[in-house]
């Protein structure tokens, strides 16, 4: 499908690194709409939404918070731990809002599998259905965080 | 017919390609700003070639300012004051500057372009600062996720800093970075030892710098770091003191500590630092004979998680509870902290409701 002028500036913007050093679509030779699609369509399988998704990192930063660094037991199963480094940045999408550089570490206590994800993330899920690119280093794999989550 | 499209094909595109060509050509010449010149402080005149950034054309003539986030303008680090020539304030600024900043002429120095002359103000202390090539002569493991880099100075071979301070790393491109990032950390040497920067620095998970360090660094690696930077020091009073911190927050205070035994310091001090584990404590030892060499200093590990059958005897819960707990005198003391923004939001809050006057809560926000 032809893109937009818009869409094709948001993608040279999302592949460079203007906003993040390593840009947002990693090593992924798909188009935009193809990996927010592909993510989409994984999302709906395992039966949930983004905003679901979103609503539930949000509630777990929130939580991990007010642990100031160390670790912070959110259910019986998994642990959180919050990192944060000075500065906030922006969205890559054209609109106001900037977020704080805050990465939330969710570990499931019993496997030691670990998950992170930023502020950003957060707000990309819920407001741009975006995963980020594969090879990204804050891509979030739906199937992945759909079962450390629920 | 195929002919008559293959034919239609090729002339279009190569009238596309013609139109990119001048395209191309007509930025380069359109975005060739020439020479400018930036006066500083009514006093030193620079001549560049327009177009960059007013942060990196100063970077190039060996005028550091300070940054943390490559030049991104997310980091808010890169103030100063340009008095003409910059146009107007644009949005990517407004986050970052107070109503007293901007009637000040107060921009990010990474989003200003240099499109023509422009007079600018920055602190003299900027003038001192170096680039220094170092080769990392040490790294140690102090828990999973921190570690003490060690560098010995090559080109300068000397840095003169006070305690408190900070430098920029340079991280090169590598396997996972595309383009050159710096990033802050503050020193955690000994002063005195002027060939010599420790780092203390935490994983990020994600960070271009961190993974760098952790990853891909090795002994005896080629360096490069600017500074030293920053207004977190100890002041001149007498007042007690209460330090607060966690994580790799723990560095300046290491310095500081040296500063304090080389210049006998005996200013009465109680250390708070926050660890998860007490098995993620570190460099303790160090810290316990500060503890003999500074009588008047006193050193408060608390531990998160001290976890059922622990042997932990010491303070539980978060450093600022502990806080909270045992500071009974905050109205005559100064506070000092140092670690993630988060942890000295919340020390902030404490040290206020404890009494402590805000103007002498002294902070860097670095992790």
């Amino acid at each position: 499908m032809k893109k937009s002028p818009d869409t094709n500036k948001l993608e040279e913007i999302l592949k460079s690194p203007a906003f993040s050093a390593t840009g947002f679509m990693g090593a992924d030779t798909r188009n935009l709409a193809e990996i927010i699609d592909a993510d989409m369509a994984e999302v709906a399988r395992l039966g949930y939404t983004p905003h679901q998704i979103a609503e539930r990192m949000q509630q777990i930063t929130d939580k991990a918070k007010s642990a100031l660094g160390n670790w912070i037991k959110i259910d019986d199963t998994h642990s959180a731990m919050i990192t944060e480094v000075k500065g906030r940045i922006p969205c890559p999408w054209p609109h106001a809002g900037n977020f704080a550089k805050r990465v939330t570490t969710l570990k499931d206590m019993q496997t030691g599998r670990q998950i992170h994800f930023s502020d950003l993330n957060i707000h990309l899920v819920a407001e741009h259905n975006f995963f980020e690119g594969r090879g990204s280093p804050f891509r979030i794999d739906p199937k992945e965080i759909v079962e450390m989550l629920f | 017919m195929i002919v008559t499209l293959l034919t239609s094909v090729l002339i279009i595109s190569a009238i596309a390609a013609s139109l990119a060509a001048v395209l191309a050509v007509a930025e380069a010449f359109l975005r060739n700003y020439g020479p400018c010149k930036i006066t500083i402080n009514d006093e030193k005149e620079i001549t560049i070639d327009g177009g960059a950034s007013l942060l990196s054309s100063l970077i190039e003539q060996k005028i550091f300012i300070p940054s943390a986030c490559g030049g991104r303008g997310t980091c808010g680090l890169c103030k100063l004051k340009v008095l003409e020539g910059a146009g107007p304030l644009l949005p990517t600024e407004e986050p970052y500057l107070d109503e007293k900043e901007r009637a000040d002429n107060v921009r990010l120095s990474c989003q200003v372009k240099v499109r023509n002359d422009l007079k600018i103000k920055i602190p003299e202390e900027l003038f001192a600062i170096r680039e220094y090539t170092a080769r990392c002569a040490e790294i140690k493991d102090l828990t999973y996720d921190i570690k003490l880099f060690r560098f010995e100075l090559i080109d300068p071979a000397e840095i003169k800093y006070t305690p408190g301070k900070y430098v920029q790393l340079l991280t090169p491109v590598y396997e996972k970075s595309s383009e050159e990032v710096y990033r802050a950390y503050s020193v955690a040497s000994d002063p005195a030892k002027k060939n010599i920067i420790d780092l203390i620095i935490r994983l990020v998970p994600g960070g271009i710098c961190t993974t760098y360090c952790f990853e891909y660094l090795k002994v005896g690696d080629e360096i490069r770091m600017n500074g030293p930077y920053g207004e977190f020091r100890l002041t001149d009073t007498d007042a007690e003191m209460v330090w607060v911190a966690g994580g790799s927050g723990m560095a300046p205070f290491v310095s500081i500590l040296h500063e304090m035994r080389n210049s006998n310091i005996q200013r009465k001090t109680t250390y708070y630092f926050g660890a998860n584990k007490a098995e993620e404590l570190f460099l303790t030892e160090q810290i316990k004979q500060f503890e003999k060499d500074l009588p008047n200093f006193k050193f408060v590990p608390v531990v998160s998680d001290h976890g059922t059958g622990s042997n932990w005897n010491g303070e539980t819960g978060l450093v600022t509870q502990a806080v909270e707990r045992n500071v009974k005198n905050a109205g005559d003391c100064e506070g000092y902290l140092c670690g993630s923004p988060g942890m000295i939001d919340a020390a902030i809050e404490v040290l206020k409701k404890l009494g402590m006057d805000e103007k002498k809560i002294y902070y860097d926000k670095f992790a």
